[in-house]
């Protein structure tokens, strides 16, 4: 980082402009915007996990005053299309509102229109439900087995059962000295907002629009929500310039549109859901994978892995939503950092009575990683040798990239083993160690985390045709447009919602850089879909790549135009003009030169004086394809997932209170390799909220269910964030291997931090429970739960 | 997240507030509304009518009665705390005091809301149980007093009357010179509710031998438990931690622990005898220190 930077503004240690408005408590959210004469959404929920709808008495509340309508499912049902699923599931219908059947606890049954939320809540308990509840399915295992269905019309509880195989893998594990096998768990929990989700919508029937307003997240949410409430989608106009309160994934928010939507046409009214803590916990649909796996791998005396079978069963809850996605993503990056070569993956998706599960920061991967991880361990553990050296001796080495990995993806760049020398001797690993032996000599249990892991970042789809062949959808594109008005002064225009990931001050960044003016001039706002570009929107850890890399492309197009006006103006070809800080000049000649205003005003009002058949102005757009492109799977399999890869390694101490289980993370340190940083404020805020969120992962958060199927940890009593108390202090050591695919050199940065600190606290916990001959392989590894599996351990009983 | 409706009165004297109540068996007194107010949100409690007690001068004070501080019903948790007389004469209340809820919530939350709850889990519950503390209360125009000892009868559930107004707590002063205090805790995250709690005050001779103790568990069992065996044993003694521990074992050897989310019966009992111990051995030492 000491280095000479080769750029002016990106990589600088610039401020992020939208933390003014949000530190002083000035963004705008959805939630904000309130036209006049708004009405409030209550919604009656199921309380069994599964039940028949056998009535619905709307009477009692319908004479409430104040009330205006109480929809039910069947309704709801006639008048729109099922929400969009993933996988071709037609049988497995999901809707906003439950038609006949209630498949989880907290399941939308009706909804309240009323003239404030208060009411409409009262209204909501007065609307009389009578159910007759069913058999229900809580366990994945089990639902796969059989037994309960939660769709009958399906046939079974399986989604998703598909197994790839890459490479020789018998034969590889034939040829393996050793081999090792073990289940490890992932428990079920999300990234939860701190606002819940909103949506605001209001139907003009004399233009007939859907002005919508929303706390989004979502890719294809306008075309969606459109489709579902059989619009043309050029009626619908969703309004992109709001701020959005924490996502991650999970704002998506479909349900609540189509609901919210279908109310304000009806009534005429405009319309708002605010969920409650408690619907966005219980039924926002907003939990993340639930995700067993079954991980053996096939190695040498030295460590060396050269075959891996992974099976992973997640349990997506009661409808086909997105997530079974969540188990293609990771196989972009299946074997990790590591040279493994073989592979045979089978991926099930499994239908419960649980809440429907959503897509989750790092969409998948971040379980895989912690599965990958914790089995490199156990094959050091197996074989006496240091953890860090296995990693050493299977990691791929900087000479190797690009390098294709078995199920088709090329890792375009990296040097992992530099990033880990760095991170040791800036964490003085020697010191750790000895740190970890005056603990265990004190009585106390100790042990150092590691976890090494990728961060495959920009975004492809090609996970929807590698698990849905009825999808051909590979890949999505970003966009940007940049105006530069006639008085000089340049507005760029983003085409999504963002939740806190600075793209205002990415964009702003990029097209300071390239036009050489302040960054801080360049005005970024965003538009409404109808106004849009083709975009898609932050995931996949793509914006750095794809919303900078639009910006880039369009700042250049804005360049190279105002050197085609200066060339034409001056007489002058092009090739012999230079741009600098906004001018245009001809190094040879240095009177001939035409500063910004005078290149403004050619474009806007002179011209008579363009080059002839130019377009007058200036304003461009680039439409950014995402580097490589997307491409379809071949018959087994083999896809390049997403194009750039970032690196992590983690290195920490944990100490645990053998009489009390508690464990405490003393020393936190993170090695992390983005390629090239734009923002460098941007990046240590997204790698520290990644693992304040991966020690929450691993030690505290749960949507646990009770054994009646209901969701027991409902609010934040219940369902643990880490505080300011628990994450420790964290060091960030930064290393930067450009990623030759993108414009700077820059990778994904989105889901950093998240990937690996699960894997890492689970293998430091473990590391301390060592000497006591147990593991616990199973997240989150509560107080209680390492308590009495240490209590057990000493007491001599058989280890969990 | 919205309460169901309720009427709302803010009485400017404790027998107005008593007649409120007495008016109507839904309704409830508040006062710094840190557990009730959750609970409205989430239509767990569903008062008819909000008594707000907040406001009612005679009910917030920090009095030296002589033997015993009283500390009046609605005064903030934040305010005890740093009260000078808490902090001089009640060290065990001191100590736990920084662990109630969150600095925000303690600003707000009340002494006597926390008592009136009646929350195993409630440090300043476990104090009055451990210290034997008095709580008074006015109904019908007339005072009533109970030992902590018979006030608290199960999980949230307390011997006040519903029309009645807790009206202080009367924390007994140790006037030995050797007094020490000890509190230990467990909880997954720091200020949630405790899995277990424990909490000892001891008094010591001049020759370190323990002269008078006191011992309390939170957050195990249904109520707060006083473990006197344990201090009785302890009488005329220094610190001996096996025999500490085995009284202590032994005194929780017939408590039926509690099981949820959060923790395993077996969890509490094991922690019980844990913290149970950790905490007499501070309190001794504490009591070492002072001359």
């Amino acid at each position: 980082m000491s280095a000479p930077s080769k750029f002016r503004f990106v990589s600088s240690d610039r401020r992020v402009r939208e933390d003014r408005r949000f530190v002083v408590g000035k963004g705008r959210f959805a939630a904000d915007i309130v036209p006049a004469g708004l009405k409030h959404v209550a919604l009656v929920t199921c309380p069994h996990p599964a039940a028949q709808i056998v009535s619905i008495d709307k009477s009692a509340a319908l004479a409430m005053p104040g009330v205006h309508y109480v929809l039910d499912g069947a309704e709801l049902a006639q008048a729109t299309n099922p929400l969009a699923a993933g996988l071709d599931t037609p049988n497995v219908p999901r809707r906003p509102l439950a038609v006949d059947v209630a498949r989880y606890a907290g399941e939308w049954v009706a909804a309240v229109v009323a003239d404030t939320r208060a009411l409409a809540e009262d209204a909501a308990e007065a609307v009389a439900v009578d159910y007759d509840p069913l058999p229900f399915v809580l366990d994945g295992e089990a639902a796969y087995r059989g037994g309960v269905l939660v769709h009958e019309a399906h046939g079974t509880n399986v989604l998703l059962d598909r197994t790839f195989v890459w490479g020789e893998v018998d034969k590889d594990f034939a040829a393996s000295p050793h081999t090792l096998r073990h289940q490890v768990k992932w428990g079920r929990s999300a990234t939860v907002p701190i606002e819940t989700f909103v949506v605001t919508a209001q139907w003009d029937p004399w233009r007939e629009m859907l002005d919508i307003w929303a706390s989004i997240q979502m890719p294809k949410y306008p075309d969606q929500a459109a489709m579902a409430l059989k619009l043309p989608m050029s009626s619908v106009r969703v309004h992109y310039d709001v701020d959005v309160g924490g996502s991650y994934g999970v704002k998506r928010g479909i349900k609540h549109t189509v609901l919210v939507g279908y109310l304000a046409r009806r009534l005429g009214m405009p319309v708002r859901l605010v969920e409650d803590r408690l619907e966005n916990m219980r039924g926002g649909d907003m939990h993340g994978p639930e995700r067993n796996f079954d991980v053996e791998v096939g190695f040498d005396d030295q460590g060396i892995i050269r075959s891996m079978r992974m099976r992973a069963l997640d349990n997506v809850g009661a409808y086909a939503g997105r997530s079974p996605f969540q188990l293609g993503k990771p196989v972009g990056a299946i074997v990790g950092p590591y040279r493994i070569k073989s592979v045979q993956y089978q991926a099930i998706a499994v239908l419960t009575n649980k809440t429907v599960q959503e897509a989750v920061r790092a969409f998948g991967q971040s379980p895989t990683n912690y599965a990958i991880e914790r089995t490199v361990d156990e094959v050091a553990n197996r074989l006496g040798l240091d953890r860090l050296e296995v990693r050493r001796r299977n990691m791929i080495r900087r000479e190797e990239f690009p390098y294709l990995i078995p199920s088709g993806s090329t890792y375009d760049s990296g040097d992992y083993h530099t990033v880990i020398d760095k991170v040791l001797a800036h964490a003085g690993y020697e010191d750790m160690l000895a740190e970890r032996g005056r603990l265990r000599a004190q009585g106390m249990l100790a042990g150092i985390g590691i976890a090494a892991c990728l961060e495959p970042s920009g975004g492809n789809s090609s996970f929807e045709p590698l698990l849905n062949p009825k999808v051909g959808t590979t890949t999505w594109m970003d966009s940007c447009r940049i105006s530069v008005d006639l008085v000089g002064s340049i507005t760029a225009t983003m085409h999504t919602t963002s939740a806190g990931q600075g793209h205002e001050t990415l964009v702003g960044t990029v097209v300071g850089e390239v036009l050489e003016v302040d960054p801080e001039a360049v005005r970024v706002v965003r538009a409404d879909s109808l106004n849009s570009l083709p975009s898609n929107s932050p995931v996949g850890s793509r914006m750095a790549i794809m919303l900078g890399g639009a910006a880039f492309h369009a700042a250049q197009k804005i360049k190279d135009k105002l050197i085609a006006i200066a060339a034409h103006d001056l007489g002058v070809p092009a090739e012999r003009l230079t741009y600098k800080d906004g001018g245009v000049f001809d190094p040879s000649a240095p009177d001939k030169k035409r500063t910004w205003t005078e290149l403004v005003t050619v474009a806007h009002r002179y011209i008579h004086r363009l080059p002839p058949g130019m377009e007058p102005g200036l304003s461009v757009s680039h439409i950014m394809p995402v580097p490589g492109g997307g491409g379809l799977p071949t018959a087994d399999g083999r896809v390049q997932m997403y194009p750039c890869y970032s690196f992590e390694f983690h290195l920490m101490l944990v100490a645990i209170d053998p009489d009390l289980g508690k464990p405490e993370i003393r020393r936190y340190v993170i090695g992390h390799d983005c390629g090239t940083v734009i923002n460098p404020k941007i990046v240590r805020g997204m790698t520290m909220g990644g693992i304040a969120h991966g020690i929450g992962a691993a030690l505290y958060e749960e949507f646990a269910y009770s054994q009646d199927g209901l969701l027991m940890a409902q609010n934040f009593m219940d369902y643990l964030l880490p505080s300011a108390h628990e994450v420790p202090p964290v060091e960030i050591v930064h290393h930067e291997t450009p990623s030759p695919l993108t414009v700077f050199g820059q990778k994904g940065s989105g889901e950093s931090g998240y990937l690996g600190a699960p894997a890492a606290v689970a293998s430091a916990v473990n590391d301390a429970l060592r000497p006591l001959g147990i593991v616990v392989n199973s997240l989150p590894m509560k107080v209680t739960r390492l308590g009495d599996a240490i209590a057990a351990a000493r007491e001599g009983k058989a280890a969990t | 997240m919205k309460p169901a409706p309720f009427e709302y009165s803010r009485p400017s004297s404790v027998d107005e507030a008593c007649a409120l109540l007495a008016a109507d068996d839904g309704a409830r007194l508040i006062a710094g509304g840190q557990t009730l107010v959750p609970l409205m949100a989430m239509r767990l409690a569903r008062p008819t009518r909000l008594v707000d007690i907040a406001r009612i001068p005679e009910l917030a004070f920090v009095r030296d009665e002589g033997g015993r501080i009283a500390i009046g019903a609605t005064t903030r948790q934040y305010v005890a705390e740093h009260d000078p007389l808490v902090r001089s004469k009640l060290p065990l209340l001191a100590r736990v005091l920084p662990y109630v809820g969150h600095g925000a919530t303690r600003a707000r939350g009340t002494v006597g809301g926390s008592i009136a709850n009646g929350d195993a889990a409630a440090e300043i519950v476990l104090v009055a149980a451990t210290l034997g503390a008095t709580l008074t209360w006015r109904e019908g125009g007339n005072d009533f007093e109970m030992p902590a000892s018979e006030f608290f009868l199960g999980p949230m559930v307390t011997a006040l009357p519903l029309p009645a107004c807790l009206t202080s707590v009367r924390f007994p002063v140790w006037p030995e010179r050797r007094v020490g205090t000890g509190f230990h805790e467990v909880n997954a995250r720091q200020s949630d509710f405790a899995f277990v709690s424990a909490a000892a005050q001891i008094a010591l001779d001049t020759d370190g031998r323990c002269t008078r103790a006191a011992i309390g568990i939170g957050a195990a069992a249904a109520i707060p438990l006083r473990l006197d065996a344990v201090a009785e044993a302890m009488l005329g003694m220094p610190f001996e931690e096996a025999k500490v521990r085995a009284s202590a074992m032994a005194a929780l050897a017939d408590i039926e622990f509690m099981a949820d989310l959060h923790a395993s019966a077996d969890y509490r009992r094991r922690v019980a005898l844990t913290l149970a111990v950790r905490a007499i051995a501070d309190a001794f030492q504490d009591a070492a220190r002072r001359v």
